[in-house]
């Protein structure tokens, strides 16, 4: 199947989500970029998501609810143009250290193996503009497939 | 501010401050909106089904991320109210399984410490909906207790 006869892309797809999931765009949660080998995701510095009033630092929870969702991208992207839905069944996040207060983080996420049933995706996260060095946290995670038909229903 | 977050835990373990005021202290603990339930010294941390925590529409159920940042947070405040010098700590992983789907209701949580090290806390996270036997999640994560940025 070539991508030019499918009439979205994996950007449409990754967006599309964003707007349905009210929990990531609260958290002001962007797509950079979506491909087969992964997708690109924004999470803004913001005050309501400091964890540590006196320092100023994200809290690990919002870095962890943007891969989390990063994620569950990654496996659209690589089911792409396929839709299913694929809840995660664990996820570990690593905190390498804190990011700067004040700015933005990238997430990398994407699915690097696809059974029947599973997904296996890795994560990388890198303060905004520091792509190239070394990143503030790292994520695996396993998340289960569940097919659905046209009308959104579960079939398998 | 490490005294003034020393003087406001004091007050809390002698019923001078109410343990809420802990937890709003933290600014994403109030935009998940996590509230604290003290019976004797059993805390429960409670997060009530929010519209703003929404992941999956249809079902509908609660965002992975929300359920995960509240246990989370949970865990870094029980550690504050055990440790003898009240420094907040630092989240080095956190690991969950997600066992069950999270309704859209209200969530509650418990924290047990594995181990209280010097420098390293093993805390065991557990989240249910309807009854506390059945967890809709459970979590480890590592925290460092250090002394920088404190």
């Amino acid at each position: 199947m070539t991508d030019s006869k499918i009439p979205y892309t994996r950007m449409d797809v990754c967006n599309r989500s964003l707007e349905t999931v009210k929990h990531s765009r609260n958290l002001g949660m962007e797509v950079l970029s979506a491909e087969e080998e992964g997708v690109r995701v924004r999470l803004p510095w913001r005050e309501d998501l400091v964890g540590n009033p006196d320092t100023g630092v994200l809290h690990g929870g919002a870095i962890f609810a943007m891969m989390d969702q990063a994620g569950g991208m990654a496996n659209s992207c690589r089911l792409y143009p396929n839709f299913e839905i694929t809840p995660t069944i664990d996820f570990r996040v690593d905190h390498l250290h804190a990011p700067t207060p004040g700015k933005a983080v990238i997430c990398h996420a994407a699915c690097y193996r696809l059974t029947e049933h599973v997904t296996f995706v890795r994560l990388t996260t890198w303060e905004e503009g520091k792509e190239d060095g070394e990143p503030v946290a790292t994520g695996l995670a396993t998340y289960t497939r569940m097919k659905i038909d046209k009308n959104g229903r579960v079939v398998s | 501010m490490t005294e003034s977050l020393k003087a406001l835990i004091e007050a809390c373990r002698h019923g001078k401050a109410d343990y809420q005021d802990l937890v709003d202290r933290v600014p994403y603990a109030r935009f998940l909106g996590i509230e604290l339930r003290v019976q004797g010294e059993e805390l429960t941390f409670i997060l009530p089904k929010n519209p703003d925590n929404i992941g999956n529409p249809t079902l509908p159920a609660l965002h992975g991320g929300a359920v995960a940042g509240f246990m989370e947070q949970a865990a870094i405040i029980f550690i504050l109210l055990e440790m003898g010098e009240p420094k907040v700590p630092k989240t080095i992983d956190f690991t969950i399984d997600y066992l069950r789907a999270g309704l859209f209701r209200d969530t509650f949580a418990e924290c047990r410490i594995t181990r209280l090290g010097r420098r390293i806390a093993n805390v065991h996270i557990s989240a249910w909906q309807k009854r506390r036997e059945e967890p809709i999640t459970i979590a480890r994560a590592h925290f460092l207790l250090s002394e920088e940025n404190n």
